[in-house]
C-alpha cells in the first residue's frame, strides 16, 4: 500500500458509508508509520527493533457527540467496516449534510524539509552514532557508571480526507537522538539527560553532535554528584532557558487546550482578554516552525499548522482548537488537532509553545537575585488544568546566593498555580532556546517543544529535603 | 493467527535463522466517554499485528507489523534478521526455552464480549449521574469513561515454545471538579473487572465525587516534618515507581538502590510485597509472559526483608537463575521487558479510623501529583505535589493542598509502620495496596 498513490474514490466512498445514517461531518484518516529505534546501553547495542504499522480510522461528528473506529484493515473491507460502525451508532436515521467533492490532494513538503531520509541510512551508520555517545559520555569522568544512547527516526504518512472537501497528504519525518547517564560516587546516584530531535531527516545528528548531547548528559550528572540536599519554602526561582519552558507548556499551555476551556476545567475559561500574567510576557504556541520537533506542515485533521499568539503583554488572547472545539466555540481551528495514531482520536494539542524572550541577560537576572533557586533542567511535569496547580521535578538546580550560582541541589520540586506563576514573571532574559519532549494527555503521547529563555519568578515554592 | 506464526518461523529459516520467536495478537477495545448525560465519544477498534525476534550468536533483532499479508511477512522477517546484524551479541542472550505448563490462571470472562453498548452506556450514564447527584458542589464530571479489551496473544518459536490465552478487563473512571468560592479541586475513582457486571458504577461516581469536595477549603499548611498516610491511591503509585528498582534488569544495570541488598531490611518490618501473576483476580494476570515463561508468585519483601527481584528470560541467565515470569511485552510492537504483574501490599491492617485516632499531627494523602517526573528511581529521592486532608489530635481538620512531600524511598519503606484495613486493586500498574502510613516525612509549605 502507498499512501502517496491512494484511491481517493475510496476514501469518499468511505465518508458517504459513515454519513448514510445521519451526522453533520465525517473523516477518513489513513496512516502508514514506519519506525527504527537503536538503543546502546552497558556499552552494548541491546534488541535493536524497528517496524511498520498501518491503519485507517473513521470519525463521526453529529451535534457535540463523536464516533470513531479503526482497523488496522486498509482496504475496502477493512474502511467499509469501520465507517458500518460509526454509522451503527448514530441513533438519528436523518439525513447527513451534503458531501462536498474531494478536491485536488494537497500536501506542503517544503515546510519541513529532510534533506536525508532517514530510510535510506544504513542501520550500521545509526548505530555508530550511538557508539560516538556512548564513547563521549564514559570519557567524560571517571565516575560515569552507565549510558544508555538512543537513536530513533520515524517516517509517518497520512491521508485525511473529510465531508467538507478536504484531502491532506502529510508525509512526516522525525529524527530525534537521547542520552541519559547516570553517575555515581560512593552510596550517591544522579542521573543526567539531554536530547536533541526535530522533525527532519538523518541531517539533524551526525558523530560530533552525538557526542555532544551525550557529554552535556554525562556533566548534568557529575555536577549533581555535589549536590546537597534542595531546600524548602518559598523564594525567588530562575528558571534556565530551553528546559524551563516546561514550566509554560503545563502551568499555563495545557490549560489553553480548547477541551479543557469546553468542559469549564480550565483557570482560564472565560479570561480571553483578561491579564493571565505579567505585563511583559508574550506567548505563543507554533506548530509551523522549520523543522521543529513539535511541528508538522498539517494537523491530524488536515488543517495547515499556525503560529498563534496566546498572550500579549500580560492579556490572554487566544485558545487552542482543533475542528470539534472550534465548531462549538464558532472560532476557527487553530492546526492543534492532534493525535498520536489512527487509534486514537484527535484532540487539542499543544504543538511547540514558549514565553517569548525578553531584552535581559541570563547573567544580570541571576546578579539581581540575592538568594534563590536557579533550575537549569527540569525532569518533567503535571498539571491539573482545572485548578492551575502544577508540579515539576528540577533534574538539576542550584542556589543562587548573592546574586552567585553556588551549590547544585537535588530533588527538588517546583509546585505553583498557573496564573499565580505567569504573573510572577518579573525578568526574561534573550537567551531563547526550544527543547524536545513527548507529551502525555488523555493516554497519548505527541512531540512537542517547549521553549523560553531564562526567566525569574518573583516567587515560588521549593519542595526539597533540606 | 498460529498459522501466521508459523509462516513467519518458517520464512525466517528459510533465511538462515535458527533461532526465533515471534508473538501475535488480536484484539478488539470499547472506549464510551459520555458528558452532561449524553454520549460524547464512542470508540470500536481492532487490532492485529506481530512481532519476531531474531537471535543470531547472542544479538537479537526485532521487527514488528500490522500487516499481515505475505510480503509483508516477507519483509517483517528480512527487517529483524537485518537488525539482529546491528545489535551487539551477549552471551545470555538467547532464545527462550520451554519453560513447563501455563500458570492455572483464568483471565477471561466470557460475559465481556456479551455486553451490548446499550449496557456499557448505561454503565457510563449511571457513574456520571451519581457523581453529579452526591453533592451540590459539584461543577462538571470532566471525564466519564467505560472502556474495555479483549484480546488473545500467541507465541511460537524455534525451541518450541507455543501457547495463546485470552484476556479481557474493563473500567469505569470518572474525574469529577468540584467548586466552592471560586476555587477548583478535583477526584477521581475506578471500578475494574473481567465484565461489565462486575463494575459498581455507583461507587465510582459516589467516591470521585467524595475525593474533590474532601478538599474543599484547602489551603497550604506549615512545613513539619510528621507522619503521612498514603491513601490506597497515592500508595499504589509509589509502589508502582518502587517496582522498576525491584527489577534484575535495574539491578544488573546499575540502576538500582537495591542492587547487593538481597538479606537487608530495606522496609518497615510489617511490610509484605509480592508479584503475582497468578490470581483470579488480578488484572494482569496471565497464564504466562511475552516470552513463553508461566507466570508465577515471587516475593519482593518479607518482613520487611528485601527477598530478590523479577527476572526475564535474559537477566535469569546472566543471574544464573530461572526466569520469575515477568518479561513483559506492551504488545506485538513491543520488545520484551522485566516488569511487574500484579504487586501486592500485604501486613498486619488496622483499622482506618484507629490509625487516625492513634496520630496527634499528620497528613492524609488522597493525591500526588508528578510522581512520575518528581521521583528518581535511581537515587530514590522523590519530591511530589501533594493534596490531603491534615490530621491534628486524632482527627481530620483542615484540607491542605499546593504542598511537596519530599524524602528517599528507602526511607520511606523503613518508615511504614501501620497498614490500613482498606486494600483494594488500583489499576494502572494493577496494584493491590491499602492505606499506608510513613513516620517523619518532610512536608513543604509555608
Amino acid at each position: 500500500m502507498d499512501l502517496a498513490t491512494f484511491d481517493t474514490s475510496l476514501l469518499h466512498a468511505t465518508i458517504e458509508r459513515a454519513l448514510r445514517r445521519g451526522g453533520d461531518f465525517a473523516e477518513v484518516f489513513v496512516e502508514d508509520r514506519d519506525s527504527l529505534g537503536l538503543r546502546l546501553e552497558d556499552g552494548r547495542i541491546e534488541q535493536t527493533s524497528g517496524g511498520r504499522e498501518v491503519g485507517a480510522a473513521v470519525r463521526l461528528l453529529s451535534g457535540e457527540h463523536t464516533y470513531y473506529a479503526y482497523s488496522d484493515a486498509v482496504d475496502e473491507a477493512g474502511l467499509s467496516a469501520a465507517a458500518d460502525a460509526v454509522a451503527a451508532a448514530v441513533s438519528a436515521g436523518a439525513d447527513g449534510p451534503e458531501i462536498v467533492d474531494l478536491g485536488a490532494v494537497l500536501s506542503d513538503p517544503a515546510k519541513n524539509p529532510v534533506r536525508v531520509p532517514p530510510g535510506g541510512v544504513a542501520i550500521a551508520r545509526k548505530a555508530l552514532l550511538v557508539r560516538a555517545g556512548d564513547e563521549a559520555a564514559r570519557a567524560a569522568s571517571s565516575e560515569i557508571v552507565q549510558a544508555t544512547v538512543g537513536y530513533g527516526d520515524t517516517r509517518q504518512r497520512v491521508l485525511i480526507a473529510n465531508s467538507l472537501g478536504d484531502l491532506v497528504f502529510d508525509d512526516r519525518t522525525r529524527t530525534r537522538f537521547v542520552a541519559q547517564v547516570v553517575a555515581r560516587r560512593g552510596d550517591v546516584i544522579q542521573t543526567g539527560h539531554e536530547t536533541v530531535g526535530g522533525s527532519a531527516g538523518f541531517e539533524l545528528v551526525d558523530e560530533e553532535i552525538a557526542r555532544r548531547v551525550a557529554r552535556s548528559a554525562a556533566e548534568k550528572a557529575t555536577i549533581m554528584l555535589d549536590s546537597k540536599p534542595a531546600p524548602v519554602g518559598a523564594m525567588p526561582v530562575v528558571l534556565a532557558n530551553g528546559f524551563g519552558g516546561t514550566l509554560f507548556h503545563e502551568a499555563c499551555g495545557h490549560g489553553l487546550e480548547a477541551d479543557a476551556i469546553a468542559k469549564g476545567a480550565s483557570i482560564y475559561e472565560g479570561k480571553l482578554g483578561e491579564i493571565v500574567a505579567a505585563p511583559h510576557v508574550d506567548a505563543y504556541d507554533d506548530g509551523s516552525i522549520p523543522n521543529g520537533w513539535g511541528s508538522q506542515a498539517y494537523d491530524d485533521e488536515g488543517v495547515p499548522t499556525q503560529k498563534t499568539m496566546v498572550i500579549e503583554d500580560g492579556r490572554l488572547t487566544g485558545y487552542l482548537y482543533d475542528r470539534l472545539r472550534a465548531r462549538e466555540a464558532g472560532a476557527a481551528p487553530t492546526g492543534n488537532g492532534r493525535r498520536q495514531s489512527f487509534r486514537h482520536v484527535p484532540i487539542p494539542r499543544m504543538t511547540t509553545t514558549y514565553i517569548a524572550p525578553g531584552d535581559a541577560t541570563p547573567e544580570e537576572i541571576i546578579a539581581a537575585t540575592p538568594r534563590g533557586f536557579y533550575a537549569k533542567s527540569l525532569a518533567g511535569g503535571q498539571v491539573e488544568p482545572a485548578s492551575g496547580n502544577f508540579v515539576f521535578g528540577v533534574a538539576e538546580g542550584y542556589l543562587i546566593e548573592d546574586g552567585r550560582i553556588t551549590t547544585p541541589l537535588r530533588g527538588a520540586t517546583l509546585v505553583g498555580n498557573g496564573i499565580d506563576i505567569l504573573m510572577k514573571i518579573d525578568l526574561i532574559a534573550g537567551d531563547f532556546d526550544v527543547k524536545t519532549g513527548v507529551c502525555g494527555k488523555d493516554g497519548q503521547g505527541v512531540p512537542v517543544g517547549t521553549g523560553q529563555a531564562t526567566l525569574r519568578i518573583a516567587e515560588m515554592t521549593v519542595g526539597g529535603t533540606g | 493467527m498460529f498459522d501466521i506464526l508459523d509462516a513467519v518461523l518458517e520464512r525466517a529459516q528459510a533465511r538462515g535463522a535458527a533461532d526465533v520467536e515471534v508473538f501475535g495478537e488480536t484484539s478488539t477495545s470499547r472506549r464510551i466517554k459520555v458528558y452532561r448525560q449524553e454520549v460524547e465519544q464512542l470508540t470500536a477498534a481492532q487490532r492485529r499485528g506481530v512481532g519476531v525476534r531474531v537471535f543470531s550468536g547472542g544479538a537479537v533483532g526485532h521487527a514488528y507489523t500490522s500487516d499481515l499479508s505475505d510480503g509483508a511477512l516477507d519483509d517483517v522477517v528480512q527487517r529483524a534478521v537485518d537488525n539482529a546484524a546491528v545489535s551487539d551479541p551477549d552471551e545470555f542472550m538467547a532464545l527462550p526455552q520451554p519453560a513447563g505448563e501455563p500458570a492455572d490462571v483464568h483471565p477471561y470472562d466470557p460475559r465481556l464480549a456479551d455486553a451490548t453498548d446499550e449496557q456499557r452506556i448505561a454503565v457510563a450514564l449511571e457513574v456520571e449521574a451519581t457523581a453529579l447527584a452526591a453533592d451540590p458542589r459539584v461543577k462538571t464530571v470532566e471525564d466519564t469513561m467505560y472502556v474495555d479489551g479483549d484480546g488473545e496473544v500467541f507465541i511460537a518459536s524455534t525451541a518450541g515454545v507455543r501457547g495463546s490465552f485470552r484476556a479481557g478487563q474493563c473500567y469505569a473512571f470518572a474525574y469529577v471538579l468540584a467548586e466552592q468560592e471560586g476555587q477548583v479541586e478535583t477526584g477521581y475513582s475506578y471500578s475494574v473487572g473481567r465484565a461489565l457486571e462486575d463494575l459498581d458504577a455507583t461507587a465510582v461516581g459516589a467516591e470521585a465525587t467524595a475525593r474533590a469536595t474532601r478538599l474543599l477549603g484547602a489551603k497550604k499548611c506549615p512545613s513539619m516534618k510528621a507522619p503521612v498516610i498514603l491513601d490506597p491511591f497515592v500508595s499504589a503509585a509509589f509502589f508502582g515507581v518502587l517496582s522498576s528498582a525491584l527489577t534484575a534488569d535495574a539491578v544488573q544495570k546499575g540502576r538500582s538502590l537495591f542492587a547487593g541488598r538481597e538479606g537487608e531490611r530495606v522496609a518497615g518490618e510489617l511490610l509484605e510485597l509480592v508479584d503475582d501473576g497468578t490470581l483470579e483476580d488480578g488484572l494482569d494476570s496471565a497464564p504466562f509472559d511475552g516470552e513463553g515463561v508461566p507466570c508465577g508468585r515471587t516475593p519482593l519483601i518479607s518482613g520487611g526483608v528485601l527477598q530478590g527481584f523479577l527476572y526475564d528470560t535474559y537477566t535469569a541467565r546472566k543471574a544464573g537463575r530461572a526466569s520469575t515470569g515477568n518479561g513483559m511485552r506492551g504488545g506485538y510492537s513491543s520488545l520484551p521487558g522485566v516488569r511487574p504483574s500484579n504487586l501486592v501490599v500485604t501486613g498486619p491492617a488496622t483499622p482506618l479510623d484507629d490509625i487516625v485516632a492513634g496520630m496527634e499531627r499528620g497528613v492524609l494523602v488522597t493525591d500526588a501529583v508528578g510522581i512520575h517526573s518528581g521521583a528518581n528511581p535511581v537515587s530514590g529521592e522523590f519530591s511530589v505535589g501533594i493534596s490531603g486532608v491534615l490530621i491534628e489530635n486524632g482527627r481530620f481538620t483542615t484540607p491542605v493542598h499546593e504542598v511537596t512531600l519530599a524524602g528517599d524511598i528507602v526511607g520511606m519503606l523503613t518508615g511504614i509502620r501501620a497498614l490500613g484495613d482498606d486494600a483494594r486493586w488500583v489499576p494502572g500498574g494493577s496494584i493491590f495496596t491499602p492505606s499506608v502510613v510513613i513516620e517523619g516525612m518532610a512536608i513543604g509549605g509555608t
